[in-house]
Protein backbone atom coordinates (compact mmCIF):
# COMPACT_ATOMS: atom_id res chain seq x y z
CA UNK A 1 0.00 0.00 0.00
CA UNK A 2 2.82 2.39 0.77
CA UNK A 3 3.89 4.15 -2.38
CA UNK A 4 7.58 4.09 -1.48
CA UNK A 5 8.13 0.34 -1.30
CA UNK A 6 6.48 -1.68 -4.00
CA UNK A 7 6.28 -5.35 -3.11
CA UNK A 8 7.39 -6.58 -6.54
CA UNK A 9 8.01 -10.14 -5.43
CA UNK A 10 4.49 -10.46 -4.05
CA UNK A 11 2.94 -8.80 -7.08
CA UNK A 12 4.77 -11.08 -9.50
CA UNK A 13 3.67 -14.12 -7.52
CA UNK A 14 0.04 -13.05 -7.68
CA UNK A 15 0.25 -12.33 -11.41
CA UNK A 16 2.04 -15.58 -12.20
CA UNK A 17 -0.96 -17.91 -12.80
CA UNK A 18 -2.68 -15.46 -15.17
CA UNK A 19 0.64 -14.65 -16.85
CA UNK A 20 1.31 -18.31 -17.55
CA UNK A 21 -2.19 -19.02 -18.86
CA UNK A 22 -2.29 -15.82 -20.89
CA UNK A 23 1.08 -16.37 -22.53
CA UNK A 24 0.28 -20.01 -23.30
CA UNK A 25 -3.24 -19.44 -24.63
CA UNK A 26 -3.15 -15.92 -26.11
CA UNK A 27 0.29 -14.43 -26.81
CA UNK A 28 2.15 -17.51 -28.01
CA UNK A 29 -0.77 -18.85 -30.11
CA UNK A 30 -1.23 -15.47 -31.84
CA UNK A 31 2.44 -15.28 -32.80
CA UNK A 32 2.37 -18.96 -33.78
CA UNK A 33 -0.63 -18.47 -36.08
CA UNK A 34 0.91 -15.51 -37.88
CA UNK A 35 4.33 -17.15 -38.29
CA UNK A 36 3.13 -20.58 -39.39
CA UNK A 37 0.55 -18.96 -41.67
CA UNK A 38 3.57 -18.15 -43.85
CA UNK A 39 4.78 -21.73 -44.05
CA UNK A 40 3.97 -24.98 -45.76
CA UNK A 41 3.54 -27.45 -42.92
CA UNK A 42 1.62 -30.61 -42.12
CA UNK A 43 2.49 -30.83 -38.43
CA UNK A 44 4.91 -33.71 -38.97
CA UNK A 45 7.59 -32.71 -41.47
CA UNK A 46 9.66 -29.62 -40.77
CA UNK A 47 7.89 -26.46 -41.88
CA UNK A 48 9.22 -24.53 -44.83
CA UNK A 49 8.83 -20.78 -45.13
CA UNK A 50 6.70 -19.84 -48.13
CA UNK A 51 6.00 -16.16 -47.49
CA UNK A 52 2.58 -15.01 -48.57
CA UNK A 53 1.86 -17.93 -50.90
CA UNK A 54 -0.73 -19.39 -48.51
CA UNK A 55 -2.67 -16.15 -48.69
CA UNK A 56 -2.39 -15.95 -52.46
CA UNK A 57 -3.65 -19.54 -52.71
CA UNK A 58 -6.50 -18.81 -50.30
CA UNK A 59 -7.77 -15.75 -52.13
CA UNK A 60 -7.69 -17.74 -55.38
CA UNK A 61 -9.83 -20.42 -53.74
CA UNK A 62 -13.59 -20.12 -54.35
CA UNK A 63 -14.58 -21.77 -51.07
CA UNK A 64 -12.40 -19.36 -49.10
CA UNK A 65 -13.88 -16.33 -50.82
CA UNK A 66 -17.38 -17.71 -50.26
CA UNK A 67 -16.59 -18.34 -46.58
CA UNK A 68 -15.21 -14.85 -46.13
CA UNK A 69 -18.29 -13.41 -47.83
CA UNK A 70 -20.54 -15.49 -45.57
CA UNK A 71 -18.71 -14.25 -42.49
CA UNK A 72 -19.35 -10.70 -43.64
CA UNK A 73 -23.03 -11.54 -44.17
CA UNK A 74 -23.13 -12.98 -40.65
CA UNK A 75 -21.48 -9.89 -39.20
CA UNK A 76 -23.80 -7.63 -41.18
CA UNK A 77 -26.94 -9.53 -40.13
CA UNK A 78 -25.96 -9.45 -36.47
CA UNK A 79 -24.88 -5.80 -36.48
CA UNK A 80 -27.64 -4.35 -38.68
CA UNK A 81 -30.61 -6.66 -38.02
CA UNK A 82 -30.08 -8.22 -34.60
CA UNK A 83 -28.74 -5.10 -32.87
CA UNK A 84 -31.51 -2.79 -34.20
CA UNK A 85 -34.21 -5.33 -33.23
CA UNK A 86 -32.61 -5.60 -29.80
CA UNK A 87 -32.53 -1.80 -29.54
CA UNK A 88 -36.23 -1.45 -30.36
CA UNK A 89 -37.10 -4.18 -27.87
CA UNK A 90 -34.98 -2.50 -25.21
CA UNK A 91 -36.69 0.84 -25.89
CA UNK A 92 -40.10 -0.76 -25.47
CA UNK A 93 -39.11 -2.62 -22.29
CA UNK A 94 -37.46 0.50 -20.84
CA UNK A 95 -40.90 2.08 -20.64
CA UNK A 96 -41.71 -0.73 -18.24
CA UNK A 97 -44.84 -2.26 -19.73
CA UNK A 98 -46.52 -4.91 -17.61
CA UNK A 99 -44.27 -7.96 -17.27
CA UNK A 100 -41.11 -6.28 -18.57
CA UNK A 101 -38.85 -8.00 -16.05
CA UNK A 102 -40.27 -11.37 -17.04
CA UNK A 103 -39.81 -10.60 -20.74
CA UNK A 104 -36.23 -9.44 -20.13
CA UNK A 105 -35.41 -12.71 -18.35
CA UNK A 106 -37.08 -14.90 -20.97
CA UNK A 107 -35.58 -13.08 -24.00
CA UNK A 108 -32.11 -13.73 -22.63
CA UNK A 109 -32.79 -17.40 -21.92
CA UNK A 110 -31.49 -18.80 -25.27
CA UNK A 111 -28.11 -17.25 -24.50
CA UNK A 112 -27.50 -19.64 -21.63
CA UNK A 113 -28.41 -22.71 -23.68
CA UNK A 114 -25.63 -24.36 -25.67
CA UNK A 115 -25.30 -23.63 -29.37
CA UNK A 116 -25.35 -27.37 -29.94
CA UNK A 117 -28.73 -27.88 -28.30
CA UNK A 118 -30.14 -24.87 -30.15
CA UNK A 119 -28.76 -26.08 -33.46
CA UNK A 120 -30.25 -29.55 -32.98
CA UNK A 121 -33.57 -27.99 -32.05
CA UNK A 122 -33.71 -25.81 -35.14
CA UNK A 123 -32.62 -28.66 -37.39
CA UNK A 124 -35.78 -30.42 -36.27
CA UNK A 125 -37.86 -27.28 -36.86
CA UNK A 126 -36.39 -26.80 -40.34
CA UNK A 127 -36.58 -30.48 -41.35
CA UNK A 128 -38.21 -30.91 -44.75
CA UNK A 129 -40.44 -33.89 -43.86
CA UNK A 130 -41.41 -33.66 -40.22
CA UNK A 131 -40.23 -30.13 -39.44
CA UNK A 132 -42.79 -27.88 -37.87
CA UNK A 133 -42.02 -24.90 -40.11
CA UNK A 134 -43.21 -26.74 -43.22
CA UNK A 135 -46.17 -28.24 -41.35
CA UNK A 136 -47.16 -24.78 -40.25
CA UNK A 137 -46.88 -23.29 -43.75
CA UNK A 138 -49.00 -26.12 -45.18
CA UNK A 139 -51.57 -25.73 -42.43
CA UNK A 140 -52.16 -22.07 -43.30
CA UNK A 141 -52.35 -22.83 -47.03
CA UNK A 142 -48.87 -21.70 -48.01
CA UNK A 143 -47.70 -25.10 -49.26
CA UNK A 144 -45.81 -23.46 -52.10
CA UNK A 145 -43.62 -21.73 -49.50
CA UNK A 146 -42.33 -24.97 -48.01
CA UNK A 147 -38.66 -25.73 -48.52
CA UNK A 148 -35.96 -28.17 -47.58
CA UNK A 149 -34.68 -25.20 -45.61
CA UNK A 150 -31.17 -26.41 -44.80
CA UNK A 151 -30.75 -28.44 -47.99
CA UNK A 152 -31.38 -25.85 -50.69
CA UNK A 153 -28.72 -23.37 -51.78
CA UNK A 154 -31.16 -20.47 -51.76
CA UNK A 155 -32.48 -20.99 -48.23
CA UNK A 156 -29.66 -22.64 -46.24
CA UNK A 157 -27.63 -19.55 -45.33
CA UNK A 158 -30.65 -17.38 -44.39
CA UNK A 159 -32.06 -20.29 -42.35
CA UNK A 160 -28.86 -20.79 -40.35
CA UNK A 161 -28.48 -17.06 -39.78
CA UNK A 162 -32.15 -16.48 -38.87
CA UNK A 163 -32.08 -18.85 -35.90
CA UNK A 164 -29.31 -16.72 -34.40
CA UNK A 165 -30.42 -13.24 -35.41
CA UNK A 166 -33.87 -13.62 -33.89
CA UNK A 167 -32.42 -14.38 -30.45
CA UNK A 168 -32.05 -10.74 -29.49
CA UNK A 169 -31.62 -11.20 -25.73
CA UNK A 170 -27.90 -10.60 -25.45
CA UNK A 171 -27.80 -7.12 -26.96
CA UNK A 172 -31.23 -6.30 -25.56
CA UNK A 173 -29.84 -6.72 -22.01
CA UNK A 174 -26.86 -4.46 -22.68
CA UNK A 175 -28.88 -1.73 -24.36
CA UNK A 176 -31.76 -1.91 -21.88
CA UNK A 177 -29.36 -1.27 -19.00
CA UNK A 178 -28.03 1.75 -20.86
CA UNK A 179 -31.48 3.20 -21.48
CA UNK A 180 -32.56 2.65 -17.86
CA UNK A 181 -29.56 4.68 -16.70
CA UNK A 182 -30.67 7.77 -18.68
CA UNK A 183 -32.02 10.37 -16.22
CA UNK A 184 -35.81 10.75 -16.30
CA UNK A 185 -35.46 14.52 -16.36
CA UNK A 186 -34.31 14.38 -19.99
CA UNK A 187 -37.56 12.68 -21.01
CA UNK A 188 -39.62 15.05 -18.90
CA UNK A 189 -37.97 18.03 -20.57
CA UNK A 190 -38.58 16.54 -24.02
CA UNK A 191 -42.22 15.94 -23.15
CA UNK A 192 -42.62 19.54 -21.98
CA UNK A 193 -41.29 20.60 -25.36
CA UNK A 194 -44.09 18.55 -26.92
CA UNK A 195 -42.07 15.55 -28.08
CA UNK A 196 -44.10 12.34 -28.45
CA UNK A 197 -42.81 8.89 -27.58
CA UNK A 198 -41.22 8.37 -31.00
CA UNK A 199 -39.42 11.70 -30.93
CA UNK A 200 -38.23 11.06 -27.39
CA UNK A 201 -36.68 7.77 -28.51
CA UNK A 202 -35.09 9.39 -31.56
CA UNK A 203 -33.75 12.54 -29.94
CA UNK A 204 -33.15 11.48 -26.33
CA UNK A 205 -32.61 7.73 -26.15
CA UNK A 206 -30.60 7.15 -29.35
CA UNK A 207 -27.98 9.86 -28.79
CA UNK A 208 -27.60 8.82 -25.14
CA UNK A 209 -26.91 5.16 -25.96
CA UNK A 210 -24.68 5.72 -28.99
CA UNK A 211 -21.64 4.39 -27.15
CA UNK A 212 -23.48 1.21 -26.21
CA UNK A 213 -24.67 0.74 -29.78
CA UNK A 214 -21.06 0.98 -31.01
CA UNK A 215 -20.05 -1.58 -28.39
CA UNK A 216 -22.92 -3.86 -29.39
CA UNK A 217 -22.12 -3.61 -33.07
CA UNK A 218 -18.44 -4.24 -32.39
CA UNK A 219 -19.35 -7.37 -30.46
CA UNK A 220 -21.81 -8.39 -33.20
CA UNK A 221 -19.08 -8.13 -35.84
CA UNK A 222 -16.73 -10.14 -33.66
CA UNK A 223 -19.36 -12.87 -33.23
CA UNK A 224 -20.13 -12.84 -36.94
CA UNK A 225 -16.49 -13.57 -37.73
CA UNK A 226 -16.13 -16.25 -35.07
CA UNK A 227 -19.26 -18.09 -36.02
CA UNK A 228 -18.76 -21.85 -36.17
CA UNK A 229 -21.09 -24.13 -34.21
CA UNK A 230 -24.48 -23.74 -35.88
CA UNK A 231 -23.00 -24.03 -39.37
CA UNK A 232 -20.83 -27.01 -38.46
CA UNK A 233 -23.79 -28.85 -36.96
CA UNK A 234 -26.65 -27.79 -39.22
CA UNK A 235 -25.09 -27.87 -42.69
CA UNK A 236 -21.36 -28.52 -42.32
CA UNK A 237 -20.93 -25.76 -44.89
CA UNK A 238 -23.24 -27.29 -47.49
CA UNK A 239 -25.07 -27.41 -49.80
CA UNK A 240 -22.24 -26.77 -52.27
CA UNK A 241 -20.28 -24.72 -49.67
CA UNK A 242 -23.04 -22.11 -49.74
CA UNK A 243 -23.05 -21.76 -45.93
CA UNK A 244 -19.33 -22.25 -45.28
CA UNK A 245 -17.56 -19.84 -42.90
CA UNK A 246 -13.88 -19.24 -42.15
CA UNK A 247 -13.90 -21.08 -38.82
CA UNK A 248 -15.30 -24.16 -40.50
CA UNK A 249 -12.82 -23.95 -43.36
CA UNK A 250 -9.99 -23.60 -40.84
CA UNK A 251 -11.27 -26.71 -39.05
CA UNK A 252 -11.41 -28.65 -42.30
CA UNK A 253 -7.91 -27.57 -43.40
CA UNK A 254 -6.63 -28.59 -40.01
CA UNK A 255 -8.32 -31.97 -40.35
CA UNK A 256 -6.57 -32.36 -43.72
CA UNK A 257 -3.25 -31.60 -41.92
CA UNK A 258 -2.75 -28.47 -43.99
CA UNK A 259 -1.60 -26.47 -40.97
CA UNK A 260 -0.01 -23.70 -43.06
CA UNK A 261 -3.29 -22.88 -44.80
CA UNK A 262 -5.28 -23.39 -41.60
CA UNK A 263 -3.18 -20.82 -39.77
CA UNK A 264 -3.28 -18.42 -42.70
CA UNK A 265 -7.08 -18.54 -42.32
CA UNK A 266 -6.61 -17.97 -38.59
CA UNK A 267 -4.50 -14.87 -39.32
CA UNK A 268 -7.16 -13.58 -41.71
CA UNK A 269 -9.75 -14.03 -38.93
CA UNK A 270 -7.66 -12.14 -36.38
CA UNK A 271 -6.74 -9.33 -38.80
CA UNK A 272 -10.21 -8.91 -40.30
CA UNK A 273 -11.71 -8.79 -36.82
CA UNK A 274 -9.24 -6.14 -35.70
CA UNK A 275 -9.68 -4.03 -38.84
CA UNK A 276 -13.48 -4.17 -38.79
CA UNK A 277 -13.56 -3.17 -35.14
CA UNK A 278 -11.29 -0.18 -35.81
CA UNK A 279 -13.43 0.68 -38.86
CA UNK A 280 -16.69 0.65 -36.87
CA UNK A 281 -15.17 2.75 -34.08
CA UNK A 282 -13.89 5.28 -36.61
CA UNK A 283 -17.20 5.66 -38.42
CA UNK A 284 -19.15 6.10 -35.22
CA UNK A 285 -16.43 8.25 -33.72
CA UNK A 286 -16.78 10.60 -36.67
CA UNK A 287 -20.56 10.71 -36.33
CA UNK A 288 -20.08 11.60 -32.71
CA UNK A 289 -17.70 14.48 -33.32
CA UNK A 290 -19.90 15.75 -36.16
CA UNK A 291 -22.93 15.91 -33.88
CA UNK A 292 -20.84 17.74 -31.32
CA UNK A 293 -19.93 20.45 -33.82
CA UNK A 294 -23.60 20.86 -34.74
CA UNK A 295 -24.43 21.53 -31.13
CA UNK B 1 -41.95 7.75 -14.68
CA UNK B 2 -43.96 10.22 -16.74
CA UNK B 3 -42.79 8.64 -20.00
CA UNK B 4 -46.00 7.10 -21.19
CA UNK B 5 -48.42 9.73 -22.41
CA UNK B 6 -49.66 10.25 -25.94
CA UNK B 7 -52.07 12.86 -27.33
CA UNK B 8 -54.46 10.85 -29.48
CA UNK B 9 -56.35 7.86 -28.13
CA UNK B 10 -56.56 5.94 -31.43
CA UNK B 11 -52.89 6.38 -32.21
CA UNK B 12 -52.22 5.34 -28.63
CA UNK B 13 -54.23 2.13 -29.06
CA UNK B 14 -52.56 1.29 -32.36
CA UNK B 15 -49.10 1.90 -30.96
CA UNK B 16 -49.90 -0.18 -27.93
CA UNK B 17 -51.14 -3.06 -30.09
CA UNK B 18 -48.03 -2.90 -32.29
CA UNK B 19 -45.85 -2.87 -29.19
CA UNK B 20 -47.48 -5.98 -27.72
CA UNK B 21 -47.39 -7.85 -31.05
CA UNK B 22 -43.69 -7.03 -31.29
CA UNK B 23 -42.99 -8.27 -27.77
CA UNK B 24 -45.15 -11.36 -28.34
CA UNK B 25 -43.25 -12.23 -31.52
CA UNK B 26 -39.94 -12.42 -29.67
CA UNK B 27 -41.53 -14.27 -26.78
CA UNK B 28 -42.78 -16.91 -29.22
CA UNK B 29 -39.44 -17.09 -31.07
CA UNK B 30 -37.67 -17.57 -27.76
CA UNK B 31 -39.98 -19.97 -25.99
CA UNK B 32 -41.84 -21.89 -28.67
CA UNK B 33 -38.89 -23.99 -29.98
CA UNK B 34 -37.95 -24.88 -26.41
CA UNK B 35 -41.46 -25.85 -25.39
CA UNK B 36 -41.87 -27.77 -28.61
CA UNK B 37 -38.62 -29.63 -27.90
CA UNK B 38 -39.76 -30.57 -24.40
CA UNK B 39 -43.20 -31.72 -25.61
CA UNK B 40 -41.65 -33.69 -28.48
CA UNK B 41 -39.37 -35.47 -26.05
CA UNK B 42 -42.47 -37.07 -24.49
CA UNK B 43 -43.97 -38.34 -27.77
CA UNK B 44 -43.65 -41.58 -29.65
CA UNK B 45 -41.63 -41.24 -32.84
CA UNK B 46 -44.74 -41.85 -34.96
CA UNK B 47 -46.64 -39.15 -33.12
CA UNK B 48 -43.72 -36.76 -33.47
CA UNK B 49 -43.63 -37.16 -37.23
CA UNK B 50 -47.34 -37.20 -37.97
CA UNK B 51 -48.75 -34.80 -35.37
CA UNK B 52 -46.09 -32.20 -34.72
CA UNK B 53 -48.45 -29.71 -33.04
CA UNK B 54 -50.28 -32.06 -30.72
CA UNK B 55 -49.87 -32.76 -27.02
CA UNK B 56 -48.65 -36.35 -26.55
CA UNK B 57 -51.51 -38.85 -26.14
CA UNK B 58 -49.45 -40.77 -23.64
CA UNK B 59 -46.46 -39.06 -22.07
CA UNK B 60 -43.47 -41.25 -22.92
CA UNK B 61 -41.19 -41.05 -19.93
CA UNK B 62 -39.46 -44.11 -21.41
CA UNK B 63 -37.73 -41.71 -23.85
CA UNK B 64 -35.76 -40.32 -20.95
CA UNK B 65 -34.75 -43.78 -19.77
CA UNK B 66 -33.73 -44.63 -23.35
CA UNK B 67 -31.74 -41.42 -23.59
CA UNK B 68 -29.62 -42.31 -20.60
CA UNK B 69 -29.14 -45.97 -21.50
CA UNK B 70 -28.41 -45.50 -25.22
CA UNK B 71 -26.01 -42.59 -24.99
CA UNK B 72 -24.32 -43.24 -21.66
CA UNK B 73 -25.61 -39.80 -20.69
CA UNK B 74 -24.63 -40.20 -17.04
CA UNK B 75 -20.94 -40.40 -17.99
CA UNK B 76 -21.21 -37.35 -20.25
CA UNK B 77 -22.86 -35.51 -17.38
CA UNK B 78 -20.13 -36.53 -14.98
CA UNK B 79 -17.39 -35.34 -17.38
CA UNK B 80 -19.14 -32.04 -17.99
CA UNK B 81 -19.69 -31.42 -14.29
CA UNK B 82 -16.02 -32.12 -13.53
CA UNK B 83 -14.78 -29.93 -16.40
CA UNK B 84 -17.14 -27.04 -15.64
CA UNK B 85 -16.50 -26.89 -11.91
CA UNK B 86 -12.73 -27.41 -12.18
CA UNK B 87 -12.19 -24.87 -14.96
CA UNK B 88 -14.34 -22.34 -13.11
CA UNK B 89 -12.39 -22.84 -9.88
CA UNK B 90 -9.02 -22.62 -11.62
CA UNK B 91 -10.08 -19.58 -13.61
CA UNK B 92 -11.53 -17.69 -10.64
CA UNK B 93 -8.51 -18.42 -8.45
CA UNK B 94 -6.01 -17.20 -11.06
CA UNK B 95 -8.13 -14.24 -12.20
CA UNK B 96 -8.92 -13.02 -8.69
CA UNK B 97 -5.23 -13.12 -7.69
CA UNK B 98 -4.29 -11.03 -10.71
CA UNK B 99 -7.27 -8.70 -10.34
CA UNK B 100 -6.37 -8.20 -6.67
CA UNK B 101 -2.86 -6.86 -7.25
CA UNK B 102 -3.91 -4.90 -10.34
CA UNK B 103 -6.77 -3.16 -8.52
CA UNK B 104 -5.53 -2.87 -4.93
CA UNK B 105 -1.73 -2.71 -5.20
CA UNK B 106 -1.33 -0.21 -8.03
CA UNK B 107 2.24 -0.97 -9.06
CA UNK B 108 3.85 0.85 -11.95
CA UNK B 109 2.43 -0.53 -15.20
CA UNK B 110 -0.70 -2.01 -13.64
CA UNK B 111 -2.88 -0.33 -16.24
CA UNK B 112 -0.85 -1.80 -19.08
CA UNK B 113 -1.10 -5.28 -17.60
CA UNK B 114 -4.85 -4.85 -17.19
CA UNK B 115 -5.31 -3.57 -20.75
CA UNK B 116 -3.26 -6.39 -22.27
CA UNK B 117 -5.18 -9.08 -20.40
CA UNK B 118 -8.59 -7.55 -21.14
CA UNK B 119 -7.73 -7.07 -24.83
CA UNK B 120 -7.89 -10.87 -24.94
CA UNK B 121 -11.70 -10.50 -25.02
CA UNK B 122 -11.38 -9.33 -28.63
CA UNK B 123 -9.15 -12.22 -29.76
CA UNK B 124 -11.17 -14.68 -31.85
CA UNK B 125 -9.95 -17.83 -30.09
CA UNK B 126 -11.51 -19.93 -32.84
CA UNK B 127 -8.58 -18.78 -35.02
CA UNK B 128 -6.19 -20.46 -32.59
CA UNK B 129 -7.29 -24.07 -33.15
CA UNK B 130 -3.93 -25.32 -34.42
CA UNK B 131 -1.79 -23.85 -31.61
CA UNK B 132 -4.25 -25.05 -28.95
CA UNK B 133 -4.19 -28.52 -30.43
CA UNK B 134 -0.37 -28.51 -30.52
CA UNK B 135 -0.12 -27.11 -27.02
CA UNK B 136 -2.52 -29.58 -25.41
CA UNK B 137 -1.01 -32.51 -27.34
CA UNK B 138 2.49 -31.33 -26.43
CA UNK B 139 1.57 -31.30 -22.75
CA UNK B 140 0.31 -34.86 -23.10
CA UNK B 141 -3.23 -33.69 -22.32
CA UNK B 142 -4.95 -34.62 -25.59
CA UNK B 143 -8.20 -36.50 -24.97
CA UNK B 144 -8.14 -35.83 -21.24
CA UNK B 145 -10.53 -33.88 -19.06
CA UNK B 146 -7.62 -31.86 -17.69
CA UNK B 147 -6.77 -30.65 -21.19
CA UNK B 148 -10.28 -29.20 -21.47
CA UNK B 149 -10.18 -27.79 -17.95
CA UNK B 150 -7.00 -25.80 -18.51
CA UNK B 151 -8.17 -24.59 -21.94
CA UNK B 152 -11.54 -23.37 -20.69
CA UNK B 153 -9.96 -21.75 -17.63
CA UNK B 154 -7.40 -19.93 -19.80
CA UNK B 155 -9.78 -18.81 -22.55
CA UNK B 156 -12.09 -17.20 -19.97
CA UNK B 157 -9.29 -15.31 -18.19
CA UNK B 158 -9.80 -11.92 -19.95
CA UNK B 159 -13.51 -11.66 -19.19
CA UNK B 160 -13.20 -12.78 -15.56
CA UNK B 161 -10.21 -10.52 -14.82
CA UNK B 162 -12.29 -7.68 -16.25
CA UNK B 163 -15.35 -8.46 -14.12
CA UNK B 164 -13.48 -9.19 -10.88
CA UNK B 165 -11.21 -6.15 -11.29
CA UNK B 166 -14.23 -3.88 -11.65
CA UNK B 167 -15.76 -5.32 -8.53
CA UNK B 168 -12.60 -5.25 -6.38
CA UNK B 169 -11.84 -1.66 -7.30
CA UNK B 170 -15.15 -0.59 -5.78
CA UNK B 171 -14.38 -2.05 -2.34
CA UNK B 172 -13.71 0.86 0.07
CA UNK B 173 -10.10 1.27 1.22
CA UNK B 174 -11.11 1.58 4.89
CA UNK B 175 -12.07 -2.08 5.03
CA UNK B 176 -8.51 -3.00 4.21
CA UNK B 177 -6.76 -0.46 6.40
CA UNK B 178 -7.30 -2.25 9.70
CA UNK B 179 -5.68 -5.34 8.22
CA UNK B 180 -2.69 -3.30 7.07
CA UNK B 181 -2.26 -1.75 10.50
CA UNK B 182 -2.36 -5.24 12.00
CA UNK B 183 0.59 -6.02 9.77
CA UNK B 184 -1.13 -8.31 7.25
CA UNK B 185 1.00 -9.36 4.33
CA UNK B 186 -0.16 -9.07 0.72
CA UNK B 187 -1.30 -12.70 0.76
CA UNK B 188 -3.17 -12.28 4.05
CA UNK B 189 -4.93 -9.17 2.78
CA UNK B 190 -6.04 -11.19 -0.25
CA UNK B 191 -7.22 -14.31 1.57
CA UNK B 192 -8.72 -12.64 4.66
CA UNK B 193 -10.10 -9.36 3.38
CA UNK B 194 -10.45 -8.87 -0.35
CA UNK B 195 -11.31 -12.41 -1.47
CA UNK B 196 -14.22 -12.79 1.00
CA UNK B 197 -15.43 -9.24 0.32
CA UNK B 198 -15.43 -9.92 -3.43
CA UNK B 199 -17.74 -12.89 -3.16
CA UNK B 200 -20.48 -11.23 -5.23
CA UNK B 201 -18.10 -10.32 -8.04
CA UNK B 202 -16.56 -13.79 -7.97
CA UNK B 203 -19.99 -15.41 -8.27
CA UNK B 204 -20.81 -13.22 -11.28
CA UNK B 205 -17.57 -14.09 -13.05
CA UNK B 206 -17.86 -17.71 -11.96
CA UNK B 207 -21.35 -17.99 -13.44
CA UNK B 208 -20.01 -16.74 -16.76
CA UNK B 209 -17.12 -19.19 -16.80
CA UNK B 210 -19.33 -22.05 -15.67
CA UNK B 211 -21.93 -21.49 -18.38
CA UNK B 212 -19.21 -21.06 -20.98
CA UNK B 213 -17.52 -24.29 -19.92
CA UNK B 214 -20.76 -26.22 -19.76
CA UNK B 215 -21.78 -25.11 -23.25
CA UNK B 216 -18.39 -25.09 -25.01
CA UNK B 217 -18.24 -27.22 -28.11
CA UNK B 218 -15.41 -26.32 -30.50
CA UNK B 219 -12.47 -27.12 -28.26
CA UNK B 220 -14.15 -30.24 -26.90
CA UNK B 221 -14.44 -31.34 -30.52
CA UNK B 222 -10.83 -30.51 -31.24
CA UNK B 223 -9.06 -31.69 -28.10
CA UNK B 224 -10.79 -35.01 -27.41
CA UNK B 225 -11.36 -38.11 -29.49
CA UNK B 226 -12.84 -40.83 -27.30
CA UNK B 227 -15.62 -41.35 -24.78
CA UNK B 228 -13.16 -41.07 -21.92
CA UNK B 229 -13.11 -37.27 -22.14
CA UNK B 230 -16.35 -36.69 -24.05
CA UNK B 231 -18.55 -33.87 -22.75
CA UNK B 232 -22.31 -33.38 -23.04
CA UNK B 233 -22.11 -30.95 -25.94
CA UNK B 234 -19.95 -33.33 -27.92
CA UNK B 235 -22.19 -36.21 -26.89
CA UNK B 236 -25.23 -34.45 -28.33
CA UNK B 237 -23.50 -34.34 -31.68
CA UNK B 238 -23.00 -38.10 -31.55
CA UNK B 239 -26.59 -38.65 -30.43
CA UNK B 240 -27.68 -38.28 -34.03
CA UNK B 241 -25.78 -41.35 -35.14
CA UNK B 242 -26.57 -43.28 -31.96
CA UNK B 243 -30.30 -42.74 -32.05
CA UNK B 244 -30.64 -43.03 -35.85
CA UNK B 245 -34.45 -42.93 -36.01
CA UNK B 246 -35.29 -42.53 -32.33
CA UNK B 247 -35.69 -38.75 -32.52
CA UNK B 248 -37.78 -38.34 -29.44
CA UNK B 249 -35.25 -40.07 -27.17
CA UNK B 250 -32.62 -37.77 -28.67
CA UNK B 251 -34.74 -34.77 -27.72
CA UNK B 252 -35.06 -36.18 -24.22
CA UNK B 253 -31.25 -36.29 -24.03
CA UNK B 254 -31.02 -32.68 -25.27
CA UNK B 255 -33.62 -31.55 -22.73
CA UNK B 256 -31.62 -33.18 -19.94
CA UNK B 257 -28.44 -31.46 -21.17
CA UNK B 258 -29.95 -27.97 -20.99
CA UNK B 259 -31.75 -28.32 -17.64
CA UNK B 260 -28.64 -27.50 -15.54
CA UNK B 261 -27.89 -24.29 -17.46
CA UNK B 262 -31.49 -23.14 -17.16
CA UNK B 263 -31.31 -23.92 -13.44
CA UNK B 264 -28.09 -21.87 -13.08
CA UNK B 265 -29.73 -19.06 -15.05
CA UNK B 266 -32.81 -18.98 -12.82
CA UNK B 267 -30.58 -18.89 -9.73
CA UNK B 268 -28.12 -16.27 -10.95
CA UNK B 269 -29.87 -14.26 -13.66
CA UNK B 270 -29.57 -10.97 -11.82
CA UNK B 271 -25.81 -11.49 -11.48
CA UNK B 272 -25.48 -12.45 -15.14
CA UNK B 273 -27.35 -9.33 -16.15
CA UNK B 274 -25.25 -7.18 -13.82
CA UNK B 275 -22.02 -8.70 -15.13
CA UNK B 276 -22.98 -8.19 -18.77
CA UNK B 277 -23.98 -4.64 -18.09
CA UNK B 278 -20.77 -3.66 -16.34
CA UNK B 279 -18.85 -5.31 -19.19
CA UNK B 280 -20.64 -3.40 -21.89
CA UNK B 281 -20.62 0.03 -20.34
CA UNK B 282 -16.83 0.03 -20.31
CA UNK B 283 -16.64 -1.52 -23.82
Amino acid sequence: MSASRTNWKGIMLFLLPVALLYCAFFLYPLVFVFVTGCTSWNGIRAMSFTGLSNYIKLFGNGTFRLSLRNNFIWAFALAFIQVPLATITAMVLARKPRGWRFLRTVYFLPNVISQVAIAMMWMALYNAEYGILNHFLSAIGLESWTHNWLGEIGTALPAVIAQQVLYIGYFMIIILAGILSIPDSLYEAAEMDGAGVLRQELYVTLPMIRGLLVTSMTLAVAYGLRHFEATYLMTNGGPANSTSVLGLLLYKKMGALDYGQANAIGSVLVLTGGLLIIFIRRIFGRVESASETVQ
Amino acid sequence: MGRNRSPSLIADRAASLAKWLFLLFFLIITLFPLIWLVISSFKTNLEFQTKPFSIPELWQFANYINAVSISGLHLLFLHTIVVSFASTALNILAASMAAFVISREPFRGHETVFNIVVAGILVPVIALMVPYFRLISGLGLYDTLFGLIITYAAVSIPVSVFLIHGFMRSIPRELEEAAVIDGCSLAQRFTRVIFPLSRLGLVTAGTFVFLFSWNEFIYALLLTSSVKARTLQLGIRFFKSQFITDYTSMYAAIVLSIIPTIFVYILFHDKIIKGMTSGAVKG
